[in-house]
């Protein structure tokens, strides 16, 4: 079991966070603070498996670049549309292959593994919109 | 008799060091020494050494009885491929190589020398940091050197190599010079150490996570080369050398040329994919315009949407900016604004004439880029293209749009000459966006909608979207055959090599900063 304080939008909360699997799943129980009311909390309490909203916020304080668990996190370079998946959970790929191809600044750019290893989990699909730091994949 | 032995024992304690226990350490570690790492670089024979006598003359804390053989700095002055390069190293093996008094005293007198003569400073940084029994006149020391640094600077090359503990106010020195080198594991760079952070925010950080070779390179852009070991560090340093004039009134000496000047090269006609929002590799065409091509890219992990660094045309120093399409789609950034506007200015300052290549699509939108002043830092690079005398050649090779357009060195910010390969595209905005706004009205009474928008996002591109529009205003001074870029080129720079430009009378520019 871990602690964060997260604050959002000026308000501080303090989250648990357990690691409960080897998959990089999450459970997040909400802990308030005094002066922090638990139902305007963004941050809510969804089940295992469903919690990216916490994974970028958590390793950005620890690190440059995102690692959870044993996991690479990849994130989108720059705001977007996803033109493409080209691998789907499970699959090997190695550092360097095209996993994504993301539709910005009059391009298709090809994203690349970041690490040799297994996709564990896909963030994101066809045609949504991202946002610079969003998360795409995890690749254990 | 006596007198001569005298001097020769003195010398050979100097020559010492720390002592032979503490060179084994050093060695120990991964290491050279100062001394060693002077003599790989310098020409074989060449070195002279100045101040090897000096010693410390601080009382504090039994300092007095303390000796300091050459007081933790190696200077003097050599030679790297025959040119003159003024050198000084921080000996770890005297008192961890901490900076004092007479250490700051000998490392003023080199630059100074160097100054006046106008040969480039190589420092080579491995100290712990201010010597503390030494308090107020070590900082004192590190304010002249600094000093020293900025009013050097842009006149003599200033090269930095961080080859260890470089922490504290110690980092200002190298963040202040021209080149910053460091190595994988051996250089640390920080102005507070990991300890220090986590006492004071909790955070958990390594010391090579937080300073090391690859966190300045990739993450803060503070160095610019990173090499695996010493040795490979040091071939790097006389690499780039050889690009660089001994000082702001000297060119760069031109090496002989070894490549056809008119070699045409067939690839180029087909690099551009057909798919205007397909990628491809810049590097690519670099390598295929410089001579044999080599190249000695600035900044490789850093920014890497733009590509900066030096090549060689008809053996002449050349500098090049370019847009890298396979990276964040080629756009500008703070980041690549900072790399390029920096690169820019220091050819600028050397005499080395200037190449832009340019596929820009334009800044790069959101939140982050807005807030972090991406307004303040895209205006560096068009500061620096303007105020930049050297021959400025630009080529387009497909994106050229809005302020990003103008941003990569374009006519109306001094470019002498602008070419545009055909599949070039120099407008306002992309045809998507662009057809969008002109036809909005069209597009929204129209029975299908699609058919129309994709039918006028045609028009906009055939009209605009290409290199005729520009060239037939002059804003391009030729479109050519991608092949014979490397001829057309070579031919622009030596038609400009006698380029004079003068700029009002100032006390000095006021760059966005």
């Amino acid at each position: 079991m871990r602690r964060f304080n997260v604050t959002v939008n000026g308000k501080t909360y303090a989250v648990e966070v357990e690691e409960v699997g080897g998959q990089g799943g999450f459970t997040v129980q909400q802990v308030p603070v005094q002066q922090a009311p638990v139902q305007q909390a963004p941050v809510q309490a969804p089940p295992v498996q469903k919690a990216p909203e916490p994974t970028p916020e958590e390793p950005k304080t620890q690190k440059a670049e995102p690692v959870i668990g044993e996991g690479e996190l990849m994130t989108a370079p720059m705001p977007g549309t996803i033109l493409d998946i080209l691998v789907t959970e499970g699959q090997r790929v190695s550092k360097g292959d095209t996993v994504i191809i993301l539709e910005a600044m009059k391009m298709e750019n090809e994203i690349a593994a970041a690490a040799d290893g297994v996709v564990s989990k896909i963030y994101t699909s066809k045609s949504a919109t991202v946002n610079a730091g969003d998360p795409l994949l995890t690749i254990n | 008799m006596d007198k001569l032995a005298e001097l020769r024992e003195k010398s050979d304690q100097a020559r010492a060091g720390g002592g032979q226990k503490a060179i084994d350490k050093q060695h120990e570690s991964g290491k050279l020494t100062a001394r060693e790492r002077i003599l790989k670089l310098l020409d074989q024979g060449s070195f002279v050494e100045i101040d090897a006598f000096v010693e410390h003359r601080c009382t504090n804390f039994g300092m007095e009885k303390k000796k300091t053989p050459g007081d933790g700095v190696v200077s003097g002055y050599g030679t790297i491929d025959g040119r003159l390069v003024y050198i000084f190293a921080q000996d770890f093996t005297v008192m961890g190589g901490s900076l004092g008094e007479m250490h700051a005293a000998k490392i003023v007198k080199t630059q100074q020398m160097a100054l006046k003569v106008g040969a480039p400073l190589i420092g080579i940084n491995d100290s712990g940091g201010a010597r503390i029994q030494e308090g107020v006149d070590a900082l004192s020391g590190y304010g002249k050197i600094f000093y020293n640094n900025t009013i050097a600077s842009g006149v003599i090359p200033q090269i930095s190599v961080i080859l260890g503990p470089c922490a504290g106010g110690a980092v200002y020195s190298p963040a202040i010079t021209d080149f910053v080198f460091m190595v994988k594991n051996i250089s640390k760079m920080f102005i507070t150490g990991p300890n220090v952070i986590e006492t004071v925010t909790g955070e958990k950080v390594s010391a090579e996570e937080l300073g090391g070779a690859m966190t300045h390179n990739r993450v803060s852009g503070v160095a610019h080369f990173i090499d695996d070991t010493e040795e490979e560090c040091i071939e790097r340093i006389k690499k780039l050398l050889s690009f660089l004039p001994q000082n702001n009134l000297e060119m760069t000496p031109p090496l002989p040329v070894e490549d056809d000047i008119n070699r045409t090269d067939e690839s180029l006609n087909i690099i551009i994919p057909d798919k205007p929002n397909k990628a491809y590799d810049m590097k690519d065409i670099i390598y295929s315009l410089a001579d044999k091509g080599e190249f000695l890219e600035y900044q490789p992990y850093y920014a890497q949407n733009i590509i900066t660094g030096f090549m060689r045309l008809n053996g002449r120093s050349i500098g090049v900016v370019a847009s890298q399409p396979k990276v964040l789609a080629g756009c500008l950034d703070i980041n690549a604004s900072d790399k390029a506007a920096r690169f820019i200015r220091t050819c600028d300052a050397f005499n080395i004439p200037l190449l832009s290549l340019m596929d820009v699509p334009g800044f790069l939108p959101g939140t982050n880029q807005e807030y972090g002043g991406i307004i303040r830092h895209g205006a560096k690079m068009l500061y620096a293209f303007s105020e930049a005398t050297v021959p400025k050649v630009t080529v387009i090779t497909r994106k050229a749009y809005g302020g990003s357009y103008i941003a990569m060195c374009n006519k109306e910010l001094g470019a002498d000459m602008v070419f545009a390969w055909p599949s070039s595209e120099i407008a306002v905005m992309g045809p998507d966006g662009a057809a969008n706004i002109i036809f909005k009205k069209e597009i929204e009474e129209a029975l299908d909608k699609n058919a129309k928008r994709k039918e006028k996002i045609e028009e906009y591109r055939d009209t605009v979207a290409n290199p005729y529009t520009a060239a037939a205003r002059g804003y391009v001074d030729a479109v050519i055959e991608p092949s014979e870029t490397r001829k057309r080129i070579i031919s622009s720079f030596d038609m400009l090599t006698g380029k004079r430009e003068q700029r009002p009378q100032k006390k000095h520019g006021n760059i966005p900063l």
